[in-house]
Order: structure tokens, then C-alpha cells, then sequence
């Protein structure tokens, strides 16, 4: 485990150094190629970390090499910088760039996303052409052979040596990051931002993290690579420079950082070995990536690992392994963690409300989808929240963990106010959910799932878990015995390197749970848990929330249409109608209330 | 001083017409098939094409050259949907925009490749003396141009507000199941929407040729600034882009004019970030409810 | 024994990593530095050259490389040069970095005898950079800048396109041709690399004439002109120079009678006089235009030379598309020719060195020397001036085509 964890890490500088070694041997044409597919593999690698795991659009690539380029060879030109020290200054630029350009593009998604780095190129480009005195201006700007410790990397091998080494250096931590739980993160930005959110990820400061590395990654590529052309102009790092490397990771793959060093280092080395077909070439590529996203999507590595994997075997999936091991073993293997103090439930005291809900309010235009709703979860207890389509109770859900904002009303959590509390910060605080919409992050594994849950997502910590993970430190195997346990617990230990999607709909709301356990909170929202799963299931599932709730303690509220369910797991039960609140108390007696009945049911009768 | 500053405002009319006919038939595709399409600079420059054939060529007159410009762009953009886009619409959004942005420069390579010079120049659409209003000189042309994009622009818009394939496509947008429930062909209706969008483009293709010619690069310029027109509109209202497209033109041509022939694009587009720090959901956004 | 084997590992494991790294690269390298006689056998010489072929530049990679073709096969019709054939090889190349790479291609991996640089400003530059450090006898037919005159390097010749102090002096004795007592011009110029260099040559000499300059600029491809003429009409110009590309020149042009400019005379650079401009302006308003041309005779002339020209080139490529032929199959064609005078002068021991005395030599070589159409200016190369091209063509609009008017 510890060796490849550490091979993952390592591989891609491996493979870029040895890829530059073995250029050595070639003639040197061939080794010029080969250093400017080396840099497009670094840029195709930063680019997946945008593209290929945050899933955002950027055609700003163009711009941040320029900034690298100009960065780099300013300083060494105008002010005899040693280029070592013009490279670092040229890396921070860019992710300086990419702070200016993400702090306002953040704001936005998808094709808008898109636009704000489209207007940041044009206009990066219009300035570097317009400052003709610094620049040089569109006539370009003549750069010298690099100068290392004295040593002048002028040859194209001296010159592939240095380009594979320091990219084989830059590309290390984006590799670290992306392996880690950062790049984890922003993975589950992209398939389910809410859930991101609710289990401490700050959406946007990721996305800025990441625009900030791939730039910075991007621009030290350039400012690598831009001695080499012998001269620099603005209109060489235009739209279509962008455009074309968009085209690495989408074609490379997007599962993995390989996709994107694997499709730049080739796409970019195409053009070069395709070269009688040059005229076509540029329709070839447009051709290439559209029938790469119709026939292949996810790109070439996924297709790849998709016909190597071994694929899990049919019975597997309908298998279920029970739980080995009692919750208290997981609580064990929580404290390693030692994050949390985790309360034995020796000391249940009914009376104190963990959760006190009052005068929540909140409309829709004319709609008044919860209105003036009150009433307190005592710790420790499972609370049952029921009542009819559109009562208002996920809305109510979404208010107490944050993700939406009431006109009215107050929630307090063990008698703090949450109104200043960012969703973000909820599950620090001890408050975990599921979703209606079964939200696992579905590119991920089980495990990195469960891992997520821990709620250790800042961004500085997200940060500093990638590192530990790359290193395979105590604290990170402590993380994922803990995400293990976890997953033991609901009786997915032995699917945890599967990827989420693949669940079963049962599985994956078992795997939610895992998700919602696994940071010991004080309370869980669960929002439908049975919905869509078998009767079989739906009785484990049970099973396994009443032990969570015994052995840890942890309170619950649970929505749920299936009343016998409700009824057998819950200690007391709300039901809203329309908004409101039409009845509360003991399970038997909510059932029974004739209010209730007419509500709810209608003439329907209850089924079991 | 005034009159100068009419002349500019009106030569920024005359582009942000052509750029509203763009911006139009981006946002008749989006909101129809919620597809965002990068591809629809090539459909103008598609129609421009055909527009320089009718007229330089063929020597027709101008009406024949709207009705094949048009129909050309539309035949484009179904196909594009037909043979490309359906096959991926189950995949998500992301997949569907970048297969849009290499289309589009695939297809403006193609037509680099069947006709390799710098460009092709088309005659005005109309000559004659200049009309002044004080110092201030007009030319028939501008009038022309402004006036007929404009109109075919409001004939977008109304039909999309107010016919039947209009409403069946609005259904579409809003509840594709729905709509399929109430005896509408998705894909039929998808392939509509790109038609309409595609003759949309193709029309302004044929505004744009005797002012911008026909070259390869007209495709990226136009949907850049198509594209920045709908989203300064709000994207996903008609009317918003129409008046995007005349805002994003007179803007262009006066900061080209009060602050740097040089820097015109940048500012241009610092002011469409600017727009969209300050109003993230666009100018003018469609009053819409959604249920969360 | 000890050696061979050793050497003998070392070629295995050379092939063997080599191997490797080409199946990276999908194809098989060849081994390779550039020398002295390479790209030529006995019946054979290789020239290598390098321009866009795709892209917005298009237009002047692919016309040289069919003007440069068109020239090998009419000079191998006349007969092999001291027994050797020609044999173009050319590679598509726009930006810097691919010039850098399609240079390197051709010298160290199909070992060409000669490099024609056949692309814009910056890409040229960029690979002149590279042939200083390489050797490689290079004629520069296209690039104007500076940076690929400067430093001077022995190995290096530049053909029609003069430098732009020359071009620039020119198009303001247009300018007082057009306006014989002016005072104030206009000067419109691209943000591009061309009008750039152009630019930056021409100011001082508006300068040291006295001229009062008001400056606008656009850029690449620009359509709409309304802001930069309003200027220009408010600020009561005399003359308008335009620094750009036809089309861009051609809509300026077009549009300035509306925004008030309507006695104004223009000036155009090389790539603004080209036929086609009148397709854009109409007839009517090409009056007042002048310009230079970088070759004695525009396509359309009834001169006999440039007929001549149109005829081989119609023959060897059928009916052209508008705007075909332009200047850059005319100097393709014309520099061929100089560059096959400069290898006969070196006679049948042909090598770099040969080649080089003897391109320092040439004295008005020109295409007829060779059988061909004198299309282009002559050439005279010094071994301190490796300028051969001084001249340009003054030329003004004559029943709506261009003309040069010596």
C-alpha cells in the first residue's frame, strides 16, 4: 500500500525525467520535440487539475504561458536575473495571474466561467502587445540560452535535460495535491456541489487553489520552455494556444492526472510527426477531439484503464458483507484520530435539545415553502420528520445544514445560533447529512468518499492532508483506517476501492451514511434513507441506524415516506404539511392523529 | 463634437446589430436545448460564404442571398445537432461545450481549406448618398444593416415568443419530459432549435459580409462577440441579447474612439467583466422561478 | 575485443533507448547534425523551406511554397544545374516555436543543403536565431524585421523585402507625391508584428521631414474603422498611411467618405496594394490611392514578364481563386531563381562555403539569368551587405487595378 501510494506520487516526475533521458539518445531535432512535448505534458497535467477534476472551461492557458514566458525572460533580459531566480518569480507570477483571474471567475460556472477566462486571455495578450517598451511589443522579445550556476544549457540535450528535470521538479506538488485530498475535493465540487459543501468544502476557495497551482504550473512551463523558441511574441500564446490545450487532458483522459500529461506530451509531439499531413492537421485535430468525446468520453485513459481494469466480478455487486465489526470498534478507531472526543452514550440525557428549531421560514417567490416551523431534536434521539410531497421538509433540511438561507426564524446547535455559521463550518461543529438524490461523488471511490465525510476540507487542510497522503504518514493511515471502519460499519469494506457510481442505489445510500458517520458528528441529517432500496435493505439500514445511534450516540433526524420504517426507528416524530408543522409527539400516537391521516394519507391506509 | 459622437455611436450600431443576430441565435439554442454552442461563429461565416456566392458569384440579388444564407446556416446547425451533439446530450454539459468550441474551429478550418486566400470581399448591400442629421454623416448602408438585422432580430424573438414551434421549444427548455408527454419529438424539436439558431447566424452572416468580408477568422470574432453580447443580455432571454449585442458594439467603437483605437478590445471586454461582476445574472435576465 | 564489445553494448542499449523514445514519439528518428555538403548527392540538391500553411497567415506560406515549386520544376525542365536536380522539401510553420522546429526538422533531420524562410516577421526571426548558430546557408525572402537583419551573420541573405527604413522612406515620398505641401498625416498600423516593425522605422523619418503625426492603430483582422477615422477627420489629416494587411487597408478605406473623410489622400505598405482592395472599396473610391509594390509588376499588368508568369503558373496550377496569384508567389517564384544562380556560381564542388562566396557575388541576378519571368527586382548580395533586393515598385490605382508607376 505505502509503495504504491508513494509510486502514484512519484510516477509522472518519473516518467517526464526518463522521458528526457532517454531523448538523449535521439538526433537533435527529435530532442527538441521532445522538450516541447515535456512541457505540454506539464501544461496537460496542471490543466487537469481544472479541466479534468474541477470540471471547469478555461481557455486562459494561452495567457498564463505568456506570463511565464514574459515573466521569465523580462527579468533576465532587462536586469541580468539568473534564470533560476527568473523561473521562481515567473511561477509566482502565475499564480498570481491565477488568483486575479479566479477571485471574480469563481463567481461563476460553466460557460460564464468560461467567458471570464476567455476576456482574461484577450486581455493579457492586448497588454503584453501594447507595452512595447518592456516587451518588445508584437515584434517579439529575443531570449538567451538559459544560464545555470554558469553552465549555459544552449544544446538541445543539455537544454532536454534541464526542461525534463525542473518540469519533472514543478509537476511533484500538483501531482501530490491531485492524488491528494485536494484534488479529491475538487472532484466532488464537480459532481455534487451541495454535498461538497455540506461536508466542509469551500466550493470556491478550491476552485481558486486550483486555478492558482495550474496557473503557476502553467506559467513555469512556459517560462521553461520560452528560451528555446529564441524569441517570444504575444500572438504566439493567442486563443488558439489556449483552445488546442484544452484539447490535453479532454483527449488524454480525465480520470487522472495521466490523462492530461500523456495527451499534451502526444498532442503536442502530433503535429511535428504528422508533418506531411500539415495543411489537414488543425482540422484533423478539431476531428480527433470531437470523436474523442463521442466515442470515448472521458478520453483515451479512460478507455485504456476502462479495457485493463479488472472489471469487479457480477456477484459481488449483489453480495452485501455484513459489518464484522460492532460500532465500537469504529469509535476505537476514530480516537486514533484523536479530533474529536466522542462521547460514549452512558450519559443520555433525554432532556437537553441538541437541535432547536424556531420560527424557520422561507418562500419562493409566493410560494411559502416552510413557514413559522418549530421544534427541538433532543441529543441523542432519533427524530422522524414526515409529511406529504413538497411539505417543505428538505427545504427545512437545507436550511439546518446551511445550504440555503431562511427569511425568518432561528436554528441553534447545542444553543449556538447557526445563522453566521457558513454551511462549510456546520460539520466542524458536529452536523453531517444525506441526500435525498442519493450524492455520493461518483468519480470517486468508496473510500475517498468516507474520507471526505471526515470534514477536514479547508482548504489549508486539504492542502496539508494531500502532503500527508503522498507520504503516507501516520496521521493519513490513521485517516483511512478510520474512512475503513466507517465503511465496515455499513458493510462496504469490501467494495472501497470501487468507484461510487457503481453502487447500487442501497449501497449508495449505505455509503452516504459511511459518509455521514465517519467525523463522529452529533447529529445526521438523513434525508429519505430508504427511498428507492429494497425491504431487505431498508430493515439493515435500519438496523445499522439504531446501532449508530446506541453505541455512538448520535443524534438523528430522518425524512422518510416509509412510515413503518419511521415508525420503528424513530423516538419521536414531526409531520409537516404545507410548511407547517401539523403534528409532533410519539410515534404510535403522530400515526394515529387523525389530522395527521387526513394530511398525509388521505383515503389512503397505512400498509403496514 | 456631437455629430462626431453620433457617427461613432452609429458605426457601433451598426456591428452591435450583427452581433445581436449572433447573440439571438446562440440564445434560441441554449434556451431550447440548455446546449451553450461555441460552434456558432461557424454558421455565420457559413452564411457569409453562401452570401458571397449569391451575390459576387452568381450575381443574384440580395433577398435571394438572406433566403439561402439563411437556409444554409440552419441545414449547418442541424446537422451539427443531428450528427454530432445528439449522440453526446446524455453526457453532461461539459462534454457538450467543448465539442462546440472544436467543431466550431474545425468547421472554419474546412473552409479554409476549400478556399485558400485572405479573404472575400462582398459589394454593400446598398449605395447612395449619405443622409446627415447636423455635421453628423449617416450612410444607407448603417441604416440598412441596423434596420434589417434588427428586424429579422424582433422576428426571432416574436416567433420564439409567440408560435407554435416557439412554444413546444419553451416547453422543451423548461420540462423536457413533459414536453415529450405532450406529444413533442425531443429530438425533432432539438434539431428545430438548432435550424432556427443556425438561420439566425446565417442571416447575420449575410449582414456581416460587405462590412467584415468573408474570411476564416470571422468565426471566432463573431461568436466572441456573439457570445459576449447574450451573456452581457443574461443569456437566457432574447430580448436581453438583442440589446447586449447594440451595447457590446456602440461600446467597442467608443472605446476605440475616447480611449484607445489600440486597446479597443480590451476595454470592450473589461467592461463585459465588469457587467458580469456587477450583475452576474446579465442585464436583463429572464424573471424565472425555479424550484430547487 | 574490449572496445568493440563495448561499443557494441552501447549501440544496443542506444537502439534500445532510442527505441523507447520513438515509440513515445510514434515514429523512427534519424541520427543527425548539420554539415557542409549535406542535401546534396550527384544529381541531387535538397532546399528545405518553412511558412504557414494553415492558419490566418495561410496566405503567404501556401503561395510560396506553389511559387517555389512552380520555379524548381521550370528551372529542372532547363536542365540540371552542373549536373544536380533541385528538390523542394517545405514544412508548415507559423509561430516562433514551430519556425524553431520546422528549421531544426529540416536541417538536422532531412539534411537540406539551403533554408528559404518563407514566413512573417516573428517566425522568421525566430528561426534566423537558430541558422546563425547552425550554419546553414538561409535566404530570407519574407521577413522584414530588424531582429533577423541584426546581428549580421555570413550565412544568412535577404531577398526582395527590403528593410523596413527603405520601405518606410518610400511611402512618405508618396505621401508628399500625394500632398506636395503637407503638414499633418495619419498613420493607421496594426498591432501586429509587420506594421509593428514598420512602425517603428518609419517614425523617425516622419519626423525629421517635419510631418505633425496623428497615430491610431487596430487590431489583427479589424473590420470596423468608424473610431480611428473620426479621429483622423476630427484632427483634419492631409494623407492617411495605413500599416496593414489589403483587407484591413480596404475596409479603412471603404468607410472613411462616411465618417467625413473624403479628400484625403492613402498610403499603403507591400501587403495593402493588392488587387483585391478594389473588390472591397468599389471602384469608384480607389482614387486617391498609392503604395509600394515589393516586385516590379502587379499580377494583373500586361507587361511580358509578369504574362509570362501568369501563364507557367495558370499551366502548372489551373484557374485561380481570387486573389491568386499574389505578391508572395511572385517573390517565391523570382528568389528561386536567385538562389539556383548563387548554387551554378558555385560551381560542381558545392558546399557551404562554395555557396556562400559565390551568393556574394551575384550582380543583378534575376530570373531571365535562368530561363525565367523577371517578375522580381533584381538581386546584388556584397560580403557586407547581404540585402539583395533596394527597390520597391511606387505604385497607384489604374482603371481599378493597381499599377506600378516607376
Amino acid at each position: 500500500m505505502s509503495r504504491t501510494g508513494a509510486l502514484r506520487v512519484f510516477a509522472p516526475s518519473l516518467f517526464v525525467f526518463a522521458l528526457s533521458i532517454a531523448g538523449l539518445l535521439l538526433g537533435s531535432y527529435w530532442q527538441y520535440v521532445l522538450a516541447l512535448s515535456i512541457s505540454a505534458a506539464v501544461i496537460g497535467t496542471a490543466l487537469a487539475m481544472i479541466v479534468s477534476y474541477a470540471r471547469c472551461i478555461t481557455i486562459a492557458t494561452g495567457a498564463m504561458l505568456a506570463i511565464g514566458a514574459y515573466g521569465a525572460a523580462l527579468p533576465v533580459v532587462r536586469l541580468d536575473v539568473p534564470f533560476l531566480v527568473a523561473l521562481l518569480f515567473a511561477t509566482a507570477l502565475g499564480g498570481l495571474a491565477g488568483l486575479i483571474l479566479a477571485v471574480p471567475g469563481v463567481r461563476f460556472r460553466s460557460h460564464n466561467l468560461a467567458m471570464v477566462t476567455f476576456v482574461f486571455q484577450a486581455v493579457v495578450i492586448i497588454v503584453l502587445r501594447q507595452s512595447k517598451g518592456l516587451t518588445g511589443g508584437a515584434e517579439g522579445l529575443p531570449i538567451p540560452a538559459p544560464v545555470v550556476f554558469g553552465f549555459r544549457f544552449s544544446s538541445d540535450a543539455d537544454f532536454l535535460l534541464l526542461c525534463g528535470f525542473l518540469s519533472a521538479l514543478v509537476i511533484l506538488p500538483l501531482i501530490v495535491l491531485l492524488e491528494g485530498a485536494l484534488g479529491k475535493n475538487l472532484r466532488a465540487v464537480a459532481a455534487n456541489e451541495s454535498a461538497a459543501r455540506a461536508f466542509g468544502i469551500n466550493v470556491n476557495r478550491h476552485l481558486i487553489a486550483a486555478f492558482v497551482w495550474s496557473s503557476a504550473v502553467i506559467a513555469c512551463a512556459g517560462a521553461i520552455m520560452a528560451p528555446r523558441y529564441r524569441i517570444i511574441d504575444p500572438d504566439s500564446y493567442g486563443i488558439l494556444a489556449s483552445i488546442l490545450a484544452l484539447a490535453y487532458p479532454i483527449v488524454g483522459g480525465m480520470g487522472s492526472p495521466w490523462g492530461g500529461l500523456v495527451g499534451g506530451a502526444v498532442l503536442r509531439a502530433l503535429p511535428e510527426v504528422l508533418r506531411p499531413l500539415a495543411d489537414y492537421l488543425e482540422l484533423m485535430f478539431c476531428i480527433l477531439v470531437v470523436a474523442t468525446i463521442i466515442f470515448f468520453p472521458g478520453g483515451f485513459g479512460s478507455f485504456v484503464t476502462g479495457t485493463f481494469r479488472r472489471k469487479p466480478a457480477k456477484l459481488e455487486t449483489s453480495a452485501r458483507s455484513e459489518p464484522r465489526r460492532a460500532v465500537h470498534d469504529f469509535i476505537s478507531d476514530m480516537n486514533i484520530l484523536g479530533r474529536r472526543e466522542v462521547r460514549p452514550p452512558q450519559d443520555r440525557s433525554r432532556s437537553t435539545p441538541i437541535l432547536r428549531i424556531s420560527g424557520v421560514t422561507k418562500s419562493y417567490g409566493a410560494l411559502r415553502a416552510v413557514s413559522h416551523v418549530s421544534f427541538d431534536v433532543t441529543a441523542q434521539t432519533i427524530h422522524g420528520l414526515m409529511g406529504p410531497n413538497g411539505a417543505g421538509k428538505t427545504t427545512l433540511f437545507n436550511i439546518v445544514s446551511g445550504l440555503n438561507a431562511s427569511d425568518e426564524g432561528q436554528v441553534l446547535f447545542d444553543g449556538t445560533p447557526l445563522d453566521d455559521v457558513p454551511v462549510e463550518s456546520r460539520i466542524k461543529l458536529g452536523m453531517s447529512r444525506t441526500f435525498q438524490h442519493a450524492a455520493v461523488f461518483d468519480k470517486l471511490s468508496c473510500v475517498d468518499n468516507v474520507l471526505i465525510g471526515l470534514g477536514l476540507n479547508d482548504i489549508w487542510q486539504a492542502s496539508v492532508r494531500s502532503v500527508h497522503m503522498a507520504m503516507h504518514s501516520q496521521r493519513a493511515r490513521a485517516e483511512r483506517k478510520a474512512a475503513m471502519a466507517a465503511l465496515d460499519a455499513v458493510g462496504l469494506a469490501h467494495r472501497a476501492r470501487e468507484g461510487a457510481g457503481s453502487l447500487s442505489l442501497g449501497d449508495q445510500r449505505r455509503l452516504e451514511i459511511a459518509r455521514a458517520i465517519v467525523s463522529c458528528p452529533r447529529i445526521i441529517l438523513l434525508d429519505e434513507p430508504v427511498s428507492g432500496v429494497s425491504v431487505e435493505e431498508a430493515a439493515g439500514l435500519r438496523e445499522l441506524l439504531l446501532r449508530i445511534n446506541r453505541e455512538l450516540g448520535t443524534g438523528m433526524v430522518v425524512i422518510e415516506h416509509n412510515i413503518s420504517f419511521l415508525v420503528s426507528l424513530c423516538n419521536r416524530i414531526s409531520v409537516m404539511s404545507d410548511g407547517r408543522i401539523i403534528a409532533e409527539g410519539d410515534p404510535d400516537v403522530v400515526v394515529n392523529d387523525a389530522l395527521v391521516r387526513r394530511a398525509y394519507f388521505g383515503e389512503r391506509e397505512i400498509s403496514a | 463634437m456631437l455629430s462626431e459622437l453620433l457617427m461613432i455611436v452609429v458605426g457601433g450600431l451598426k456591428m452591435g446589430a450583427i452581433y445581436s443576430l449572433t447573440a439571438i441565435g446562440i440564445v434560441v439554442i441554449h434556451k431550447a436545448t440548455r446546449t451553450v454552442n461555441f460552434a456558432h461563429g461557424a454558421f455565420v461565416l457559413c452564411g457569409a460564404y453562401v452570401t458571397y456566392g449569391i451575390v459576387e458569384v452568381l450575381q443574384f440579388g440580395w433577398w435571394a442571398a438572406f433566403v439561402l444564407a439563411s437556409l444554409a446556416g440552419g441545414l449547418l446547425a442541424a446537422v451539427v445537432e443531428l450528427g454530432i451533439l445528439r449522440p453526446i446530450r446524455q453526457a453532461d454539459s461539459f462534454a457538450v461545450i467543448t465539442a462546440t468550441i472544436f467543431i466550431g474551429i474545425g468547421i472554419s478550418d474546412i473552409y479554409r481549406l476549400l478556399q485558400n486566400t485572405e479573404i472575400l470581399a462582398v459589394r454593400s448591400m446598398i449605395r447612395g448618398a449619405p443622409l446627415f442629421i447636423g455635421d453628423a454623416m449617416i450612410t444607407r448602408e448603417q441604416i440598412a444593416v441596423v434596420g434589417g438585422a434588427m428586424a429579422v432580430a424582433l422576428i426571432g424573438v416574436a416567433l420564439f415568443a409567440y408560435a407554435k414551434f416557439g412554444r413546444g421549444m419553451r416547453a422543451m427548455a423548461s420540462n423536457p419530459r413533459g414536453a415529450v408527454l405532450c406529444g413533442y419529438s425531443s429530438d425533432a424539436m432539438n434539431a428545430l432549435a438548432w435550424f432556427v439558431g443556425g438561420a439566425m447566424a446565417g442571416v447575420a452572416g449575410s449582414f456581416a459580409a460587405p462590412s467584415t468580408g468573408v474570411t476564416a477568422e470571422l468565426s471566432v470574432a463573431m461568436v466572441t462577440a456573439g457570445f459576449a453580447a447574450a451573456v452581457i443580455g443574461g443569456f437566457d432571454s432574447l430580448r436581453g441579447a438583442l440589446l447586449g449585442g447594440l451595447i457590446l458594439g456602440v461600446c467597442e467603437t467608443l472605446a476605440a474612439g475616447y480611449v484607445s483605437s489600440a486597446m479597443k478590445n480590451a476595454v470592450s471586454f473589461l467592461l463585459i467583466f465588469i457587467i458580469l461582476l456587477w450583475r452576474p445574472q446579465g442585464l436583463f435576465p429572464e424573471a424565472k422561478i425555479r424550484h430547487v | 575485443m574490449a572496445i568493440s564489445t563495448r561499443i557494441r553494448r552501447r549501440t544496443v542499449l542506444q537502439g534500445m533507448g532510442a527505441g523507447v523514445a520513438a515509440g513515445v514519439l510514434g515514429t523512427w528518428p534519424r541520427q543527425a547534425s548539420a554539415d557542409e555538403k549535406q542535401g546534396i548527392t550527384d544529381t541531387e540538391i535538397l532546399i528545405g523551406a518553412l511558412g504557414p500553411i494553415t492558419g490566418p497567415t495561410a496566405f503567404i506560406g501556401g503561395p510560396a511554397r506553389d511559387g517555389m515549386a512552380l520555379a524548381i520544376e521550370k528551372i529542372n525542365e532547363a536542365g540540371p544545374i552542373n549536373g544536380r536536380k533541385l528538390r523542394l522539401v517545405y514544412e508548415h510553420a507559423a509561430t516562433p516555436a514551430e519556425s524553431v522546429a520546422a528549421a531544426k526538422k529540416l536541417t538536422e533531420n532531412d539534411n537540406v543543403f539551403i533554408l528559404v524562410l518563407a514566413s512573417g516577421s516573428t517566425g522568421a526571426a525566430a528561426a534566423a536565431d537558430y541558422v546563425r548558430s547552425a550554419k546553414i546557408p538561409t535566404y530570407n525572402i519574407f521577413g522584414a524585421t530588424p531582429i533577423i537583419r541584426e546581428p549580421f551573420a555570413r550565412n544568412v541573405f535577404h531577398g526582395s523585402m527590403p528593410d523596413p527604413v527603405v520601405t518606410g522612406s518610400g511611402m512618405v515620398d508618396e505621401v508628399f507625391k500625394a500632398v506636395p505641401n503637407i503638414k499633418k498625416v495619419g498613420v493607421l498600423a496594426g498591432t501586429y508584428a509587420f506594421p509593428q516593425a514598420n512602425l517603428k522605422a518609419m517614425t523617425p523619418i516622419l519626423q525629421k521631414r517635419n510631418l505633425e503625426v496623428v497615430l491610431e492603430q487596430f487590431d489583427a483582422a479589424a473590420t470596423d474603422y468608424t473610431a480611428q477615422l473620426v479621429s483622423f477627420a476630427r484632427q483634419r489629416v492631409q494623407a492617411i498611411i495605413v500599416l496593414g494587411s489589403f483587407t484591413e487597408a480596404g475596409f479603412a478605406i471603404k468607410q472613411a467618405p462616411d465618417k467625413g473623410l473624403t479628400d484625403v489622400a492613402w498610403v499603403l505598405d507591400g501587403s495593402g496594394t493588392n488587387d483585391a482592395i478594389v473588390s472591397i472599396i468599389g471602384k469608384e473610391n480607389s482614387t486617391n490611392l498609392r503604395g509600394y509594390y515589393n516586385a516590379p509588376y502587379f499580377p494583373s499588368q500586361t507587361d511580358a514578364p509578369i504574362q509570362g508568369f501568369m501563364k507557367v503558373w495558370i499551366a502548372k496550377y489551373g484557374q485561380p481563386p481570387q486573389g491568386r496569384p499574389n505578391l508572395y508567389d511572385i517573390v517565391a517564384y523570382g528568389c528561386t531563381y536567385v538562389m539556383a544562380q548563387a548554387i551554378k556560381g558555385a560551381g560542381r564542388d558545392l558546399n557551404w562555403t562554395s555557396l556562400m562566396d559565390s551568393w556574394e557575388k551575384l550582380k543583378n541576378a534575376k530570373p531571365s539569368d535562368m530561363g525565367g519571368y523577371d517578375v522580381t527586382f533584381p538581386e546584388t548580395v556584397t560580403s557586407t551587405d547581404h540585402q539583395g533586393n533596394k527597390l520597391i515598385g511606387p505604385a497607384q490605382i489604374v482603371n481599378g487595378k493597381w499599377k506600378v508607376v516607376p
